[in-house]
């Protein structure tokens, strides 16, 4: 077996103890299956960093450009969002209640759809705007999954108060820091649609073009440009921000993954027809 | 009192509110029920959505500029008039540029000079309604096709060498995908390419009679099988056809189907393939009998009753296009400007909650 799997499949298993930790500390109500939680990922986010450094190495060329790539890319970014702002604040034990399932089987997915490494890269790939893009791309996710994670806590917190709870912060200073995550995202979702803007410019003389692919970046961009105007403008607060940031959540992951890889467009394996 | 009602109503947050969902509505529906071309013309490229987003930035206009005015500038505020600016400043170039803009598809073959400023030496335009040909003076030259193309170790595969412009005003350079060519303002991009043959027809004694080069299609088989012959492109899908030859405005004597063949081990070396179909009296080819059929190496006379064909030499023909969009830099220095608004904001919303 390749250096690259053993790390890969590695990451994979640590993030599903993770996982499980997350699940069962919560239904258990138990509060140490949360640390072994936090550091099964940290555990994980080890190897998950190796595989990707082996595979970039192996192939010279940047490690985001097929789609099991891309989505290793965007869980690792995911988790490392996580593990900052885990051991920065302490604050929300439970959050990876919901951010490392979803890691977890985005990167078993990944696994699924492992190809040999390649190692050239398509010309029209050949721009740094392309690592501005991805970086975008994949923050903006990570800050709208841990948002969406704050959301759940805060719904949790809300519905069943007490125990583990209790431990959590305020309603309030859950609220604001799930908005704070949507507003990064939001911003790193803008960096992702102007770079995407200049790098068509470049190869193609035009910045927009309505192709399914920026369409689906439009829509996330508007789904939390709506959030941020409902909260500043329509002061909405609380439960009602906390499910939006929730069900967005599997809106960016359908427009970041689902939609660009499984149709023509030149996002499909990032091929241009020439 | 009807203007106050129409400021009332441009000015409401409810307005804005609405247009954004609706907009968000459309962009679903044109990736989920419509899509791409489809989508274009029913949704995306319509005057209603189009309406939809300059109703939008008027919104936001009245909405946010009467509402900050005489506030105090905070950091927050700046951010905020910069985001919402950028919108506005997005409209202006895009309405800018759909006055002057030029949108053309010209292609060459190597050697070849076309008059840049004719509309017959396009095979594509679309303009704006303030723009003017003289922009394009001067000729457009495809000097020569590279293949394999290298820049600092990395392949770029096809590089267009090209010149554009007067004598006295004449850029010279090579194009590839990320590398566009720019003169007086007009940007050339590399689109696609392909082979082009250099056909002479000779009577029995060699002399030579007609010649043209004709471009041929690429037909993408699989990895690493591609078939290049005459023929069409219809809706993207490439069809192997005949081709007039001679071709107009000379009298067609019939029916030409060429397919090239390259060789893996000379650059334009390999064969070529004849099909010669006669001509009814509309000029249509009569394809239940070929005239002759056969396959000669390229620079070799193929035999054809009366006549000779000889593919005398393979060179490459390129399309590439060409715009003039004068709108664009303020389009993409507003979407800076509004990144930067976003950011502003919320740092200063975070230096806020900290006080």
């Amino acid at each position: 077996m390749k250096t690259e799997y053993i790390f890969f499949w590695t990451a994979v298993a640590l993030y599903g103890v993770s996982t499980f930790s997350y699940i069962f500390g919560l239904i258990a109500r138990y509060e140490k299956l949360f640390t072994v939680g936090l550091y099964s990922a940290l555990g994980g986010f080890l190897p998950h960093t190796l595989a990707i450094a082996v595979r970039w190495k192996t192939g010279g060329i940047e490690p985001f450009i097929t789609i099991s790539e891309s989505i290793t890319f965007g869980a690792f970014v995911a988790v490392l969002i996580f593990l900052v702002f885990q051991f920065s604040t302490k604050k929300v034990k439970p959050l990876g209640v919901l951010i490392m399932p979803v890691t977890f089987v985005l990167l078993g997915w990944a696994g699924t759809l492992m190809k040999d490494v390649a190692t050239q890269i398509a010309p029209a790939l050949q721009s740094w705007w392309l690592w501005v893009h991805i970086i975008g791309a994949t923050s903006g996710f990570g800050s709208v999954l841990a948002a969406a994670g704050l959301g759940l806590m805060y719904l949790l917190k809300e519905k069943k108060p007490g125990g583990i709870y209790d431990k959590l912060p305020e309603l309030q200073d859950l609220d604001n820091l799930s908005y704070r995550f949507i507003a990064g995202g939001f911003i790193m979702y803008g960096l992702m649609i102007i770079s995407g803007a200049y790098w068509s410019n470049t190869v193609k003389g035009n910045y927009w073009n309505w192709d399914p692919v920026e369409v689906w970046s439009l829509i996330s961009w508007l789904i939390y440009g709506i959030y941020l105007h409902l909260r500043i403008t329509f002061a909405w607060r609380g439960s009602k921000l906390a499910w939006y940031a929730l069900i967005a959540l599997v809106v960016m992951i359908v427009s970041y993954w689902g939609v660009p890889f499984s149709m023509e467009t030149f996002h499909s394996g990032f091929r241009i027809e020439h | 009192m009807i203007l106050q009602k129409l400021y009332k109503f441009l000015s409401s947050y409810k307005l804005a509110m609405a247009l954004l969902v609706i907009i968000l509505a459309c962009c679903v529906v044109g990736v989920t029920v419509w899509r791409e071309a489809e989508a274009g013309r029913i949704i995306f490229g319509t005057l209603w959505f189009n309406g939809l987003l300059v109703l939008l930035v008027v919104n936001v206009a009245c909405c946010f500029f009467p509402r900050m005015w005489g506030r105090r500038m905070t950091l927050v505020s700046f951010g905020m008039i910069l985001f919402h600016l950028s919108f506005v400043a997005i409209l202006g170039g895009i309405i800018y540029n759909s006055l002057f803009y030029f949108r053309g598809i010209i292609r060459l073959t190597e050697g070849e000079v076309i008059p840049s400023s004719e509309m017959q030496s396009y095979d594509a335009i679309d303009k704006g309604r303030f723009f003017s040909f003289s922009r394009l003076n001067g000729e457009t030259t495809l000097i020569k096709m590279h293949t394999g193309y290298k820049v600092k170790g990395e392949d770029k595969r096809a590089a267009y060498e090209v010149a554009v412009g007067e004598a006295n005003n004449r850029t010279h350079g090579i194009l590839y995908i990320t590398n566009k060519l720019t003169h007086r303002g007009v940007d050339y991009f590399n689109d696609k390419e392909g082979y082009s043959l250099l056909v002479i027809l000779s009577d029995k004694q060699g002399q030579e009679l007609h010649g043209a080069h004709i471009p041929l299609q690429s037909l993408v088989l699989g990895k690493d099988h591609v078939e290049y012959s005459t023929g069409y492109k219809d809706n993207g899908v490439v069809k192997k056809d005949v081709v007039p030859f001679p071709g107009l405005p000379e009298r067609p004597l019939f029916a030409l189907k060429t397919e090239y063949l390259p060789s893996k081990l000379k650059e334009r070396g390999g064969e070529v393939m004849f099909q010669l179909l006669s001509l009814d009296e509309n000029g249509s080819p009569v394809r239940d009998r070929p005239l002759a059929e056969g396959k000669a190496g390229v620079g070799e006379a193929f035999a054809a009753g009366e006549y000779l064909l000889t593919a005398k030499e393979v060179r490459y023909w390129v399309g590439m296009m060409v715009r003039y969009e004068p709108g664009q830099p303020i389009v993409l220095a507003s979407l800076w400007a509004g990144l930067a608004g976003m950011i502003i904001t919320f740092i200063g919303r975070m230096r806020q909650s900290r006080k």
